[in-house]
């Protein structure tokens, strides 16, 4: 395992009024052989629907970056020529992932159920009692790949400084409605975006995943690609420990204006090299429920 | 999002035709694909490979099959290679035509987001055994079956196979190594001698042909639900050293789990026993002996048949893939009530003579491949309409038959006499009707 480029930064801040942070998230890794960065970050419904949608949320982003981190061990461990190994991998992630994270969230979600019984009927009203966003990333020397079912956003900055958003939905959802880990066959709905990275310089800088209690705070539609835009920017001319000191006041104004919990979990490439290796601030990680 | 080549960059192709790159249309397995402008104004779509898998044994597969210039409009055929320019960076790639927007990908099937019919399925499984059929009758193996080569229109169930860089001719002995999921069980275990060829794509097909119309893999049953970690020893588990069919007949270790997979359960009671029959002995006897497996002209014979005898529920409207040789009605997979079944059209081809059983339920078809017994091809367009069942315009529930060819059918009635049937005009639909179509004679059978 090497020391990779990347370097992490994350939080998650309860809205106000919310008796409890219904978001989770996690962000690991450096990008380096053998430890690909993996981030999730999960909104659990929080209506009075779901009463348990944070432990949904936090099983979400528990199951994915197990099943991501499998398949890349897996991937890791084969012994084919990269070209093989490419297009097994986007068979895997396309196809296979959905599905399992899917069935595993579900196997987790009804094994809760069972240690914690409730008066739900059967197991498809018992899953919307958890139900959850998710949204999650993998970043190798090799590959960038993401994952999303229902609302939230994913922020690319390429190495031109080009924002995009390669995983926006087509259509804008009407009002809170989003898609759901608790809905039958769930995993119809992931959206995936694939981009093997070629050479280096080719793949995106900064990478930046978040829940819409942050993009909903901004009056504008645009309001999130800029905020990712200038996160860029201060990290470039500040540094990551001087974000890494303020992204816990952003996130509680984001959460105050937009009165939802607000998480984002995200990976920068610094052009400088390793700083050290990245797990986001761990005080900051203690607020994310 | 930045891809291998540049907006606006020049390329040239090996025949001397000057491309420019327009933009990123999707990154794949082996590499990305641009739409580019080409020197007479046109547009094509470039795929360009990843420097891992820009290797010489891949430029020599590509550089052959665009010599071989294979036209078929079924396939997206690479046209023109087209090699690295400085600007460019390292690689190469080639040119293919840009593939229509009616066509969608089987990803899209599978998450139920598009409106199809059992028609459309069934007709996209035809073409795409026939499809194969011709790359094999010209000694050329696939190799790479998939998912993700084949797209299709759920309107009426064209085809497109794309991504067709890695086929060979038969015996090559090149590496690929494709999903594993289609993968025959032979290549996944590594068994000695045991090469991707004609013989690996007709399980490959098969499986492919299953998720068309089940909408899930053939071999992922209760045994892949128990897997918690799906790493290479789980996978060639489940699709080499033991793989078990969903409804082997005798092995009920596999079947679908009820929660998570009852819709493929449901799925397979709605096909008829002649179609299920072919995944059962290829998903049980053929995946121990490649020499067993179901042919693409079994596929065919059946898929054709089948395809013959939809009709649909008087109830709810779905179309019900019947038994082709059944002589009574079934219930609707959808709503459960008996279905009504119309009258049959028996169409005996002239020699080798056979016989085909078209149901002549609403808007039923019959086609010049319908007129002989060993067609090069099942074309169900407009260009080969010989007839169409048509509903009396003043009279409703009157139906007759159009002839939709350019020459004149004679019908002779249960009384003796004839009659011509110019094209353009209708004769009614009677029991025992028997019609000349030229090359083919036809009955009208009550049901």
């Amino acid at each position: 395992m090497s020391a990779g480029p990347w370097q992490l930064v994350g939080g998650s801040v309860q809205g106000p009024g919310k008796p409890s942070n219904q978001d989770a998230f996690d962000a690991g890794g450096s990008g380096g052989s053998g430890s690909p960065v993996i981030l999730a970050v999960a909104d659990g419904h929080g209506s009075a629907a779901h009463p348990r949608s944070a432990v949904g949320a936090r099983i979400a982003v528990r199951q994915f970056v197990r099943l991501v981190g499998e398949l890349m061990d897996t991937a890791r461990s084969v012994e084919l020529p990269e070209a093989t190994l490419l297009r097994r991998l986007m068979s895997s992630a396309q196809h296979d992932l959905p599905r399992r994270l899917a069935a595993e969230w579900r196997r987790e979600v009804l094994d809760h159920w069972q240690r914690q019984p409730g008066e739900a009927a059967g197991p498809e009203e018992r899953l919307l009692l958890y139900g959850t966003t998710l949204l999650g990333a993998v970043l190798t020397p090799q590959l960038f790949a993401a994952w999303q079912l229902g609302d939230g956003e994913l922020t690319v900055v390429d190495d031109d400084g080009s924002v995009s958003q390669p995983l926006a939905p087509e259509r804008a959802r009407l009002g809170d409605e989003t898609e759901s880990l608790g809905e039958a066959h769930a995993w119809r709905s992931v959206r995936v975006h694939w981009a093997p990275i070629v050479a280096p310089g080719r793949g995106p800088r900064l990478v930046a995943l978040s829940t819409d209690g942050l993009s909903k705070s901004f009056a504008e539609p645009d309001g999130i690609t800029r905020f990712v835009g200038g996160l860029d920017e201060h990290l470039r001319e500040q540094g990551l420990e001087q974000v890494r000191a303020v992204l816990s006041g952003w996130l509680g104004e984001a959460a105050r204006h937009s009165g939802d919990d607000a998480t984002l979990a995200a990976a920068w490439r610094n052009p400088l090299g390793t700083e050290q290796p990245g797990r986001p601030d761990e005080s900051v990680l203690e607020e994310s429920g | 999002m930045t891809g291998m080549l540049a907006e606006g960059a020049l390329l040239v192709t090996e025949r001397g035709d000057q491309v420019e790159v327009v933009e990123l249309l999707g990154s794949g397995g082996q590499g990305e694909v641009y739409r580019v402008r080409t020197a007479d104004g046109g547009q094509a779509a470039l795929k360009w490979y990843y420097p891992a898998c820009a290797t010489a044994e891949q430029q020599g597969i590509v550089q052959g099959l665009v010599a071989r210039d294979f036209e078929d409009d079924r396939f997206l055929w690479p046209l023109a290679f087209v090699p690295a320019v400085a600007d460019a960076g390292p690689g190469f790639g080639y040119l293919m035509e840009l593939r229509p927007d009616r066509f969608r990908g089987l990803p899209a099937l599978f998450r139920r987001q598009l409106r199809t019919s059992t028609v459309a399925l069934l007709t996209a499984c035809l073409q795409t055994v026939e499809a194969y059929q011709a790359l094999h009758s010209r000694g050329i193996a696939y190799r790479d079956i998939s998912w993700g080569n084949l797209f299709f229109d759920p309107a009426n169930g064209d085809i497109l196979v794309c991504d067709n860089d890695n086929a060979v001719v038969e015996g090559d002995a090149s590496g690929i190594g494709g999903t594993m999921e289609f993968m025959a069980p032979e290549l996944v275990r590594g068994d000695p001698g045991a090469r991707p060829g004609t013989q690996s794509d007709l399980h490959s097909l098969s499986v492919l042909l299953f998720m068309v119309l089940m909408n899930h893999h053939p071999l992922k049953g209760r045994l892949e639900l128990a897997i918690h970690c799906l790493d290479e020893a789980a996978e060639r588990q489940l699709y080499g050293r033991q793989p078990v069919f969903m409804f082997d007949p005798v092995d009920s270790s596999n079947r679908p789990d009820p929660v998570e997979q009852g819709a493929v359960a449901h799925a397979w009671e709605a096909f008829p026993q002649s179609l299920r029959a072919l995944f059962v002995h290829n998903f049980t006897v053929g995946l121990r002996d490649p020499s067993a497996r179901v042919r693409e002209s079994q596929w065919r014979d059946a898929l054709r048949a089948v395809l013959d005898a939809v009709v649909e529920c008087a109830g709810c409207g779905r179309q019900n893939a019947t038994e082709p040789s059944a002589t009574g009605p079934g219930a609707c997979w959808g709503c459960g009530r008996t279905l009504v079944l119309p009258p049959r059209l028996v169409v005996i081809t002239p020699p080798p003579r056979s016989e085909r059983r078209i149901l002549l339920r609403r808007g039923a078809r019959l086609q010049q491949h319908h007129l002989v017994a060993e067609p090069a091809r099942h074309d169900y367009g407009d260009r080969t309409l010989v007839a169409e069942l048509v509903e009396h315009p003043s009279r409703p529930g009157r139906f007759g038959l159009l002839n939709r060819s350019d020459s004149a059918w004679t019908g002779l009635r249960t009384d003796g006499t004839t009659q011509q049937i110019a094209p353009g005009q209708t004769v009614p639909l009677r029991a025992g009707l028997e019609l000349d179509l030229g090359p083919a004679w036809a009955l009208v059978v009550a049901p």
